[in-house]
């Protein structure tokens, strides 16, 4: 009887499989929905502690350190479960795709995450961090365009950069503790808490916490159709888990979060492509998460509140996001096109679509009955208990512009906002919409009976979504922003155009260094080059005779001097005379005779200065 | 249908107001329409505040970066 299985191994050695599976049709999709339903059963059977439920195992000796491959408690678990269902439902959003290499890829970026959410040491945490960041970027890069590779090559330097910041405050950490061991880092002000910065400017890149989280925006919008529905879930949501891991209750988070949410927001706003407007409500909605786990203060209640919102906000964003990536990818699926300014009065052709997009965006939005409703509030309510009214009013007026966003301007722009439509569309492909039909209904059944999700969370929860001035207070702040909406709908638009954001220091900054190093950097390293080789060459050229050389230059200095006193009719003479000299080599010219018998006079000479410098020295120093 | 919606909302903002069925932390959910007028009045500064940023700043053409 095993212990344990690592759920994570399903999808990374099964993903070798697909290869295999070339051109088998059916038996190749039925093999793609087996490999995430088996690691469900994996984990329903470590659930019902058939295998182990809550503790460390797996361990495996490297280079005298004991790595640890599973670390199971509540906070995993529920990691781990969102995961899992959530690749499920993307799976099948993306059965029908050829390309035998893209579910590869997609396959080992989720048995990836699932490695970094079971890692119980630093070492582990890094591997499978690092598998992450290069199995997503073949997602971005299987589109093909020229701007999914510019984009694609701009996130994975990023991530890069991330990375080597983790491994230094990995090998910091060890260096200071002895420890690899994985658990809330020390923090304060001072030196000794270097480590700790960068594994926390590790974590944050990956939460796409502004300046830090262009890459976000700048690489899913770029990504496949079904790429983009992956990327949406994994990368940021397990970013949210490490922090709670390593940095829960970091007062910097709460502000970070705070920040991160209305700034997605006013992103949102601004842009035209369907797709980048959803990855800045990714940010706005990590945002939430980032706040919950900067309160989220061991050992008291409104930390324990802040934790659990953090992490039931993480397990219903999952689900309702890639919802909202399913529907808008389904647009470009069908048109070709992503952009607001191109699109419109479609809803005839994909009713369907429509609607499953919208459950995807009342939950986002947090309408009472959608799983957001019952996590975001969560967060809300802890930034209350801690009596913080600027965090708490900004991450409430997030909500004014999620909603505006997702759940008005996006589908309006995108199925409305013309009489005519712009363009022949049709229902996406079943498996798509069953895909979409899914995840709709879970994030409908977590919004109807919170209790699932809420038996889940690390903490216990006290908390009832459904008091009625939650519901009262959400609804009209909801509605009211609907009217808000329909009185300045014509501001909203969308423009061709497109939004700087941080990227822009090394996209547009970087092109400036890359000039400076190619243009005047270059220019001057010539001209040095070139000043110093003439030199060079001359030092050759006077070297080989020294005399001739002398006598050259010499000639060339007469004839320099008396060729401006002389009478004009002359001056033609001198010119040619110094042309003439300039062209004599010394090597041509004839050796100074200078025998052996004189050069080993010269030689013997040498020899005896320097023996006499020697007993001088000797005469002075002895007493 | 919208109309009676706006109109229930406010009526059990002051309802739940009325009856201190509510668990503030902070003065102003203590207010009936507090919400609403958070929601009216912050959607509206969101889309101008945003708008102005935009115009002023962010916005460029969209071949801006392969410029």
């Amino acid at each position: 009887m095993i212990e344990w299985f690592h759920p994570g191994l399903i999808y990374l050695f099964g993903a070798l499989l697909i290869p295999v599976l070339k051109g088998k049709g059916k038996l190749r999709q039925a093999y793609l929905l087996l490999l995430p339903t088996l690691a469900f059963i994996n984990l329903l059977l470590m659930s019902k502690g058939v295998l182990l439920s809550e503790g460390e195992t797996w361990f495996l000796s490297f280079l005298g350190y004991n790595l640890t491959f599973g670390r199971i408690d509540m906070l995993s678990m529920v990691f781990a479960y969102v995961f899992v269902i959530a690749s499920f439902c993307m799976i099948l959003y993306a059965i029908h795709i050829k390309e035998e290499w893209q579910h590869v890829a997609a396959f080992f970026y989720v048995g990836s995450t699932l490695g970094v959410v079971f890692a119980g040491d630093l070492f582990v945490l890094f591997f499978f961090w690092e598998v992450m960041a290069w199995s997503s970027l073949f997602l971005i890069w299987y589109r093909g365009t020229k701007e999914a590779y510019g984009a694609g090559f701009r996130y994975i330097m990023v991530h890069f950069f991330g990375g080597i910041c983790l491994l230094g405050g990995v090998v910091l950490q060890l260096q200071n503790t002895g420890s690899i061991a994985f658990e809330a880092f020390g923090w304060g002000l001072g030196s000794e808490y270097l480590a700790s910065y960068l594994v926390f400017l590790a974590f944050i890149i990956n939460a796409a916490v502004p300046p830090l989280g262009a890459w976000l925006a700048d690489a899913y919008p770029e990504a496949t159709v079904t790429g983009a529905v992956f990327l949406t879930a994994f990368t940021t949501k397990s970013a949210i888990y490490v922090l709670i891991r390593g940095f829960p209750g970091v007062e910097l988070l709460i502000w970070l979060g705070a920040i991160m949410a209305v700034y997605g927001v006013v992103y949102a706003v601004l842009e035209n492509d369907i797709r980048r407007l959803l990855a800045y409500h990714i940010i706005s909605q990590v945002g939430y998460m980032v706040c919950g786990v900067g309160m989220g203060v061991f050992g008291t209640s409104a930390g324990e509140m802040a934790i659990n919102g953090a992490v039931a906000h993480a397990f219903c964003h999952i689900l309702y996001k890639a919802l909202l990536f399913m529907g808008m990818g389904a647009i470009i699926e069908v048109t070709g096109r992503s952009k607001l300014t191109e699109l419109g009065g479609i809803y005839k052709y994909m009713p369907i679509t429509f609607w499953l997009y919208m459950i995807g965006a009342f939950s986002i939005s947090g309408f009472p009955l959608f799983n957001g409703f019952v996590s975001k509030t969560m967060v809300v309510t802890a930034s209350g208990m801690w009596h913080l009214p600027i965090i708490w009013l900004m991450l409430e007026g997030a909500s004014i512009g999620t909603f505006l966003h997702t759940g008005l301007k996006l589908p309006w722009g995108a199925w409305f906002a013309r009489e005519e439509p712009v363009c022949e569309a049709r229902e996406p492909p079943k498996n798509m919409l069953a895909a979409m039909g899914i995840t709709a209904f879970l994030c409908t059944l977590l919004g109807v009976y919170p209790k699932i999700l809420y038996d889940m969370l690390p903490y216990p929860v006290h908390y009832e979504p459904y008091a009625l001035g939650h519901v009262v207070a959400m609804s009209q702040l909801l509605l009211f922003t609907f009217v808000a909406f329909w009185f300045l709908r014509g501001m909203l638009h969308g423009t061709p155009t497109i939004s700087l954001d941080t990227d822009w220091f090394y996209r547009k900054a970087g092109k400036k260094v890359i000039w400076f190093c190619e243009k005047p950097l270059m220019d001057f390293a010539n001209y040095i080059d070139q000043h110093v080789m003439r030199m060079a060459g001359f030092f050759v050229w006077f070297s080989r005779n020294p005399v001739a050389a002398l006598r050259i230059k010499g000639e060339e200095v007469r004839l320099t001097v008396e060729k401006p006193i002389a009478n004009p009719e002359r001056a033609e003479v001198y010119e040619r005379a110094l042309e003439e000299v300039h062209r004599r080599q010394p090597i041509e010219e004839p050796l100074v005779s200078l025998s052996l018998g004189t050069a080993l006079l010269v030689v013997l000479l040498f020899i005896a200065l320097y023996l006499i410098a020697i007993f001088i020295r000797g005469w002075f120093i002895s007493p | 249908m919208l109309y009676i919606s706006l109109a229930v909302s406010i009526l059990a903002g002051v309802l739940v107001s009325h009856y201190h069925l509510l668990h503030p932390h902070f003065w102003w959910e203590e207010l009936p329409v507090f919400s609403a007028l958070y929601g009216f009045v912050g959607c509206i500064v969101i889309i101008i505040a945003s708008k102005a940023l935009g115009h002023h700043w962010l916005q460029k053409e969209e071949d801006y970066y392969e410029k």
